[in-house]
């Protein structure tokens, strides 16, 4: 999905270390997370926060993702990112905790 | 006297109430014999009961986030607690009292309350100074378990291609018995020429 020219495939200890920054990440992140979330749930209220956060999201998949990939394609589609990005959140948000790590990899695994 | 445990994240608490357990030698601000909790939810009624529908409660919420993620749908009845979505934001939770002739309590949260209540259950769970029932989150899949599945299935997608491969090669060429026989043809070839 990513604009590379070299398709190489991740060892597990890089999935591993991957998965402890990105729950170090979002313990840290979490209140803004909660945010986020929260501004999609009354529109009317705080939609400035939710439409930033899209903006910005877009912008980082057109700069960093392969654009002809269809899997991407249905990621810049605002009828149906809400979902996605909806669900990564909430798997962000859920694993703040000292065990975060080993639930992350659970959701990963069955995501 | 009893012990009080409080635990926060961000509009949610989760207050527990009871007593160690004297008999297995433990610390005084230990609490093993829950006697009540409180789940309190910024701008919502108060939610407490006691210990038996602690576990419950905690299952119910972890079972639901869980099916939320996992694009199954997200929904989560007992006799205790249902919790659905009403749409991809908003969750609809029906709390049912074990008293007779109390109406059910109706909660509507949003994804940020579940995500703190969430947090809140995770916070006691790792809690040392709790001793509670461990609840069987579903998403806890012994390891072993789950890479034989991923196994699994690149085992099948190894072998199941050539075997089909194997055995339409051997049905179609079975065909071909059924349309020349050269036994057959020679033994005619002789009837028609008896020389």
């Amino acid at each position: 999905m990513r604009k590379s020219y070299v398709s190489n495939n991740i060892k597990l200890n890089e999935f591993d270390a991957l998965i402890r920054i990105t729950v170090e990440m979002s313990k840290y992140l979490y209140p803004y997370i909660r945010e986020i979330m929260k501004s999609k749930e009354d529109l009317e209220e705080n939609s400035v926060i939710w439409n930033d956060f899209n903006k910005r999201f877009i912008e980082l998949i057109k700069e960093r993702f392969n654009m002809n990939s269809i899997r991407v394609k249905k990621l810049l589609n605002q009828a149906e990112n809400d979902e996605i990005i909806i669900k990564s959140l909430l798997i962000l948000s859920f694993c703040i905790s000292n065990q975060g790590y080993q639930k992350l990899k659970n959701f990963l695994y069955d995501f | 006297m009893q012990n009080k445990l409080s635990f926060h994240q961000s509009s949610v608490s989760l207050e527990i109430i009871g007593l160690p357990d004297y008999s297995n030698d433990e610390n005084k601000d230990q609490i093993s014999i829950i006697s009540q909790w409180k789940l309190t939810i910024i701008d919502k009624p108060l939610i407490e009961g006691k210990v038996e529908h602690l576990g419950p409660i905690m299952n119910a919420f972890y079972i639901y986030s869980n099916l939320l993620i996992k694009n199954e749908i997200p929904l989560f009845e007992s006799k205790l607690i249902d919790i659905k979505a009403d749409n991809l934001h908003i969750h609809n939770i029906v709390l049912k009292s074990s008293k007779p002739n109390v109406k059910p309590l109706i909660l509507k949260i949003g994804n940020s309350l579940l995500s703190d209540t969430i947090n809140c259950f995770d916070q006691l769970n790792e809690s040392p100074k709790v001793r509670i029932k461990k609840p069987d989150v579903p998403n806890n899949f012994p390891k072993k378990l789950r890479y034989g599945l991923i196994k699994k299935d690149n085992f099948l997608n190894f072998f199941i291609p050539p075997f089909i491969a194997i055995c339409s090669l051997i049905l179609f060429s079975s065909s071909f018995i059924i349309f020349y026989s050269p036994l057959e043809n020679i033994e005619k070839k002789e009837l028609i020429n008896p020389e």
